[in-house]
């Protein structure tokens, strides 16, 4: 049974391959879907007898429960043994790419684009009880509509029992929460929203705002920009047991280092990038800001700059569509089809 | 899990109608009685039952095992799996899905050898029989005939907090939670939504300690004949408990189930 859906899914080409997982653009023989096939990799003997792998379990355990326009969509799993593969909407890009192509402008209207699709899939994912807890710009995907989409679930978690510790070695150390940089073993959405309010800066600094080399380096560049906490604005840091005493800093205000960023804006990040985790806004709270609903209004999914590969893709499928539909008057494709 | 019931897999999918299990049990039925069919699933709700408290596991995990399991054969066959190795293969995906760590398979193995030998020999005179890759390969069949959905809410929970709403009753909360148990030896996980479950095990505990809470009862906005439905299917477990004696049936109703055909010689 499993067998056959291998010869389900044709592979069109080569994604990408991370830590856990070789990424391919495939098709669905039956249906013609384009489709992103995830192929987890089988680590040492050891975990092949763990029979499916924990993190891939993980994604199809959430993603069957979840359903929203900016959660990716599991479409279908399929393997053998230790060998697993999932089946998700295929994407075109990330924001990543999208933040490191030099060719693309960011406006007010794409950030703010971009922002209240994050924020709306979150505040589904946190209003299910579940933390994503490894939010970057290369987990936020896109397709070539202007769609935003979460992605990666292999981090997420169900929240809010009081009694479960949990890791603090969650979130890709530049876009980690300060308090999971102390130690915390028991954190909420707070620490998503932080790594929300990271992206937001990198959305228009066009580099991470807090590239930090090592833990210690990356509280170091966080206090360099926000100024030390101390007991009055972050009661019980002390108490983390990660917790140590930097060197003081003194506070930048962000308008100084975001520049172009309008007021509105800038409330939006400094709500956020709060470092006492109590104090930092949820993802309702921000979609509520000013900055959601002054002007300019968030550029339209359709309008939203891609990089050049994706629009070329975008007119070339026009172009073909054009073609199959001259085909088809032919009786060329047309009769194929109806072999269905 | 905490998220919304109402929109879950469990219930969007899972809550099966009773023509549908007696279409799908059609072929094992034409061999066995339906209460010699009851009798087989009793029987293997026991085994991962032992099996769990065995591994240390909790209770939420085993009831999620129980329930893959009942999923199972609610669409399959007894024959296309042997139920003695998709038991402890659901104990085992049930324990990676609720968190609990992965049991390492060699532990599970020695345990199934051990229990099968020690609690179940009545029924099984060889030692068990599978091996790592066997469960291995197991996994992926069951999560397929799961149709991926892992997620299953249980009738704890709710069960909780009903009896806080009643009032603080130690002596009441464990006998419901006992009845709560039994009832994974019913189908009525695969029929009913587990609020509803929850307060058919509730009332079965009220009338055993005869606790009147009529009123209670009552003022609960809940369709009041499921939950007779759910307490008659409990009802009729304690019925054939009365005069089933399973170490002396179990072996004859095992060598009649359905068996999957011998692997070919390659």
């Amino acid at each position: 049974m499993m067998e056959n859906k291998l010869r389900k899914y044709e592979k069109i080409e080569f994604l990408g391959e991370g830590q856990f997982a070789t990424v391919f653009k495939a098709r669905d023989i039956d249906t013609g879907d384009i489709v992103a096939v995830k192929k987890i990799k089988i680590g040492s003997r050891q975990e092949a007898q763990d029979g499916i792998n924990r993190t891939a379990l993980r994604e199809i355990k959430l993603l069957q429960e979840l359903h929203h326009t900016n959660l990716i969509g599991l479409l279908d799993a399929f393997g053998h043994m230790s060998n697993v593969s999932l089946v998700f909407d295929f994407m075109d890009t990330d924001l990543e790419i999208i933040i490191k192509d030099n060719t693309i402008i960011l406006s007010t209207a794409n950030i703010k684009s971009y922002m209240l699709q994050t924020l709306q899939g979150l505040e589904y994912l946190h209003s299910n009880w579940i933390l994503h807890r490894d939010l970057k710009p290369n987990n936020l995907l896109v397709n070539a509509a202007g769609i935003l989409k979460i992605g990666d679930f292999g981090l997420a978690k169900l929240y809010g029992s009081p009694s479960r510790l949990m890791t603090h070695q969650v979130v890709t150390r530049w876009y980690r929460a300060p308090e999971l940089l102390f130690g915390a073993k028991q954190y909420g959405v707070c620490i998503d929203m932080w790594a929300v309010g990271c992206i937001l800066a990198e959305l228009l600094l066009r580099v991470p705002l807090f590239p930090g080399e090592s833990d210690l380096d990356q509280l170091t560049k966080i206090f360099g920009v926000l100024g030390n906490p101390t007991e009055e604005t972050w009661p019980g840091m002390k108490s983390l047991v990660d917790y140590i005493e930097f060197k003081s800093f003194i506070p930048i205000p962000l308008k100084n280092i975001f520049t172009a960023a309008g007021d509105d804006l800038l409330n939006l990040l400094e709500d956020i990038l709060v470092l006492n985790p109590l104090k930092r806004k949820n993802c309702m709270e921000c979609l509520q800001m000013k900055f959601f609903s002054n002007k300019p209004a968030a550029t339209l999914g359709s309008k939203l700059p891609l990089p050049r590969n994706i629009q070329k893709i975008r007119e070339s499928e026009r172009t073909s569509l054009k073609r199959k539909l001259v085909d088809a008057a032919d009786g060329g494709i047309l009769s194929k089809r109806l072999l269905f | 899990m905490a998220g919304n019931f109402w929109q879950s897999s469990h219930h969007q999918q899972w809550l099966l109608d009773k023509q549908d299990l007696i279409r799908e049990r059609k072929h094992d039925l034409s061999i066995l009685s339906e209460e010699e069919y009851q009798k087989i699933f009793i029987f293997f709700s026991s085994v991962i039952q032992t099996l769990g408290e065995q591994l240390k596991l909790r209770q939420q995990v085993i009831a999620t095992a129980t329930v893959y399991f009942k999923r199972f054969y609610a669409r399959n066959s007894l024959k296309c799996i042997d139920p003695l190795l998709l038991a402890p293969t659901c104990i085992f995906l049930a324990s990676k899905v609720e968190e609990f760590g992965v049991i390492s398979n060699s532990r599970l193995i020695s345990t199934c050898q051990t229990v099968i030998k020690n609690k179940f020999n009545y029924a099984y005179l060889q030692e068990f029989p599978y091996r790592t890759n066997h469960i291995l390969e197991c996994e992926f069949y069951l999560l397929e005939n799961l149709d991926c959905c892992l997620i299953v809410y249980q009738p704890y929970r709710p069960l909780l907090q009903l009896v806080q709403d009643i009032g603080h009753e130690e002596q009441l909360l464990t006998l419901a939670w006992r009845v709560v148990n039994d009832s994974l030896r019913t189908d009525v996980s695969l029929l009913y939504p587990p609020y509803q479950i929850a307060i058919g095990c509730l009332q079965i505990a009220c009338v055993i300690l005869q606790k009147d809470q009529k009123a209670w009862f009552a003022e609960l906005n809940v369709d009041i004949e499921k939950i007779q439905e759910i307490a008659r299917y409990i009802i009729n477990l304690f019925e054939l408990w009365k005069t089933y004696d399973e170490k002396k049936e179990i072996q004859g109703l095992l060598s009649k189930m359905p068996k999957p055909k011998p692997a070919q010689q390659r």
